[in-house]
């Protein structure tokens, strides 16, 4: 195929458009890379930092009712539903904790540590600590971390948890770090504790329960929610700013590829139809030696095209190589809602088969119309051109 | 079988962007294989519009173009891209070589077009080469060849794939004297040995007075014939000397 030969020698006689072409491709490439890897990144931190270190489905009470009674039976059932990792009966209630002088508004949780720790990963969050120690330990309990500070207290101390009517007296057994707001309110307890400040018996307000993969869990909900009378929230519907952003973000993820994809992709065409004027009279001599239009065609964009792999390859290389320097740097996200904390990158491997294909993709279609341009030509106009 | 190769019946060419312009008018003519024809006239008389013509680079208006007595005046851009590297072959005032190619491969490229193998064809351009007197530059690259070497590749580009015609437009133009002398005794040589048939478009009447036969053409019309006798010419019924002040120089 000659049309071969002559793309070979056009990439490797043109170096400055060469480079400039693969540049153009690379750094589009890179940016893409970078900005999915971020993304990607993101996501996993957000993913982990809140849906993960919570519920994945809450199972509440029946419609009319505070709490739930059988639970003990909600929870064997809902423990063995397939898709379920772990499930756990929790207490939640909103109350004050005291240390000496100072007063916080807490959320407290009362739970058997153990399906706890398989339920929110709260292990992973302790900072001080053993979270089992709720399972011996029946007056302990476990603060935010933001909280204690608030409250000036450390492990050992005694704090008074209060509810309506009534005060218990517990040692803070350890601190708690989930990188997110709930870091200023909340506090583990036992369940018998939480029960007790609660004052109606042997009952909890929730199950949560945690699936192996969190995205099943609208349809687990709806499924759980057909087969109980119990209200059953998936943690799209109390995580709705979470959920939302999660559903935004690859809409505005395309939009944004979208765009590097014109721009990039009119820079390389600029460059395809500077090369294609510069060889007008090649190309109408290559004609008048009996070259079809489909061959010039075919030279050009083969051009094109045999600059993907490099222009995919060094866009790979310029991500990653920004990608980390970004990461490297110490940026301080603060402790936000979506639980961001700094920038992550999660670089996978089919993101390098993205960009190729994306290099691939813009090296064609950005080649196709200075290709057509040049197969257009009048080979007589061509070879007069000046 | 007759050995007319080219035959042009009442061929026009009217260019028409919003004025028309009459480049060719009714223009009717036989060239036989093996014949070394030139084509002379002023400029914008029309001369290059018949030789793009008659090498199916474009099509006419008008009239008929019989190329081996196949009607091609109608044929599709495809069709004449493959006549074109089949049948004919062009030399142009300036080379046209691709710069980033060898001279061995450029003269390669109209065989490789025509899907011949590398090797065949490195082998045939090899031999043309030689034939031009380059045996010795057949890696060399057009910026290291002087003008007339670059012209005598061109000429080898020409000739590779065995053409039927070999069209020439003022492909002395650009060189010297001697070195267009030698370009001449080479196709003159060849239309010798191989009966090769030579149309060549030129200004330079030394050069059209080395031919066998003389077209003149004015105002898109062929208005003189003159064809070789002994040491002359002698001009054809159709000769109207009068029509541009019979500037062609009889001996």
């Amino acid at each position: 195929m000659f049309e071969v030969d002559i793309a070979k020698r056009h990439i490797a006689s043109n170096k400055k458009g060469t480079a400039f072409t693969v540049l153009t491709v690379a750094i589009a490439v890179g940016v893409i890379i970078m900005s999915l890897s971020i993304s990607s990144g993101s996501l996993r931190q957000i993913v982990q930092n809140t849906v993960e270190k919570n519920p994945h489905i809450l199972v509440m009470p029946k419609e009319g009712e505070d709490y739930i009674y059988l639970y003990r039976n909600l929870n064997q059932s809902l423990s063995q539903y397939p898709g379920v990792m772990a499930s756990s009966p929790r207490m939640v209630g909103q109350g004050a904790a005291r240390y000496r002088d100072q007063v916080e508004g807490i959320e407290f949780i009362g739970a058997d540590p153990v399906s706890e720790d398989r339920l929110m990963q709260i292990s992973e969050s302790v900072v001080a600590g053993d979270f089992s120690e709720l399972k011996f330990k029946r007056k302990a309990a476990f603060l935010g971390v933001t909280l204690a500070e608030n409250l000036g207290v450390r492990p050992g101390n005694d704090i008074y948890l209060s509810l309506r009517n009534k005060t218990v007296k517990l040692k803070v057994a350890g601190l708690i770090e989930k990188g997110t707001v709930k870091d200023r309110t909340l506090v583990y307890i036992t369940l018998d504790v939480a029960q007790d400040l609660a004052g109606q018996g042997d009952v909890v307000s929730e199950v949560g329960v945690k699936l192996k993969d969190y995205r099943d869990a609208p349809d687990m909900a709806e499924e759980i929610r057909a087969l109980t009378a119990y209200r059953v929230e998936s943690w799209q519907d109390f995580n709705r700013e979470i959920a939302r952003f999660l559903g935004t973000q690859s809409r505005i993820n395309i939009l944004f590829y979208g765009l590097i994809f014109l721009v990039s992709g009119f820079v390389v065409a600029n460059t395809t139809i500077m090369i294609v004027r510069r060889r007008t009279k090649e190309i109408g001599m290559l004609m008048a030696m009996g070259a079809t239009r489909y061959s010039i065609l075919k030279i050009f964009l083969l051009e094109n095209l045999m600059l993907s792999p490099a222009a995919g390859l060094l866009g790979i290389a310029v991500g990653v190589a920004f990608g980390k320097a970004i990461e490297s740097y110490p940026l301080d996200m603060g402790s936000g809602e979506m639980g961001i904390t700094r920038i992550v990158l999660d670089l996978r491997p089919e993101f390098a088969i993205y960009a190729l294909f994306f290099a691939l993709l813009l090296n064609i279609l950005a080649g196709i119309y200075p290709a057509y341009l040049a197969s257009g030509l009048d080979p007589v106009e061509a070879i007069g051109s000046e | 079988m007759s050995d007319d190769i080219i035959v042009l019946k009442e061929l026009s060419k009217i260019y028409g962007n919003g004025v028309e312009v009459i480049a060719l008018n009714k223009v009717s003519l036989t060239i036989k294989a093996g014949e070394f024809v030139s084509i002379v006239g002023p400029s914008g008389s029309g001369k290059s519009t018949l030789l793009n013509l008659i090498g199916l680079l474009d099509t006419p208006t008008n009239g008929q173009i019989l190329l081996k007595g196949i009607d091609v005046s109608r044929a599709s851009p495809d069709e004449r891209a493959r006549l074109r590297n089949r049948e004919l072959g062009f030399v142009f005032q300036y080379h046209h070589l691709i710069p980033e190619f060898s001279a061995l491969e450029n003269v390669m490229i109209p065989m490789l077009i025509a899907g011949k193998s590398k090797s065949e064809a490195r082998e045939r351009a090899s031999e043309y080469l030689k034939a031009v007197g380059l045996e010795d530059r057949l890696k060399s690259r057009p910026n290291q060849l002087s003008g007339g070497q670059n012209q005598r590749v061109a000429v080898a580009r020409a000739l590779v794939n065995h053409p039927s015609i070999v069209i020439g437009d003022e492909l002395t133009g650009n060189l010297d004297t001697k070195t267009s002398d030698m370009i001449y005794e080479l196709l003159r040589d060849l239309n010798r040995k191989i009966n090769q048939t030579f149309i060549l478009v030129t200004h330079d009447m030394t050069l059209a007075e080395k031919t066998d036969r003389i077209l003149r053409i004015v105002d898109g019309k062929l208005v003189c014939e003159l064809l070789r006798q002994d040491d002359g010419f002698r001009t054809t019924e159709l000769c109207d000397l009068g029509e541009d002040g019979g500037k062609i120089n009889l001996k």
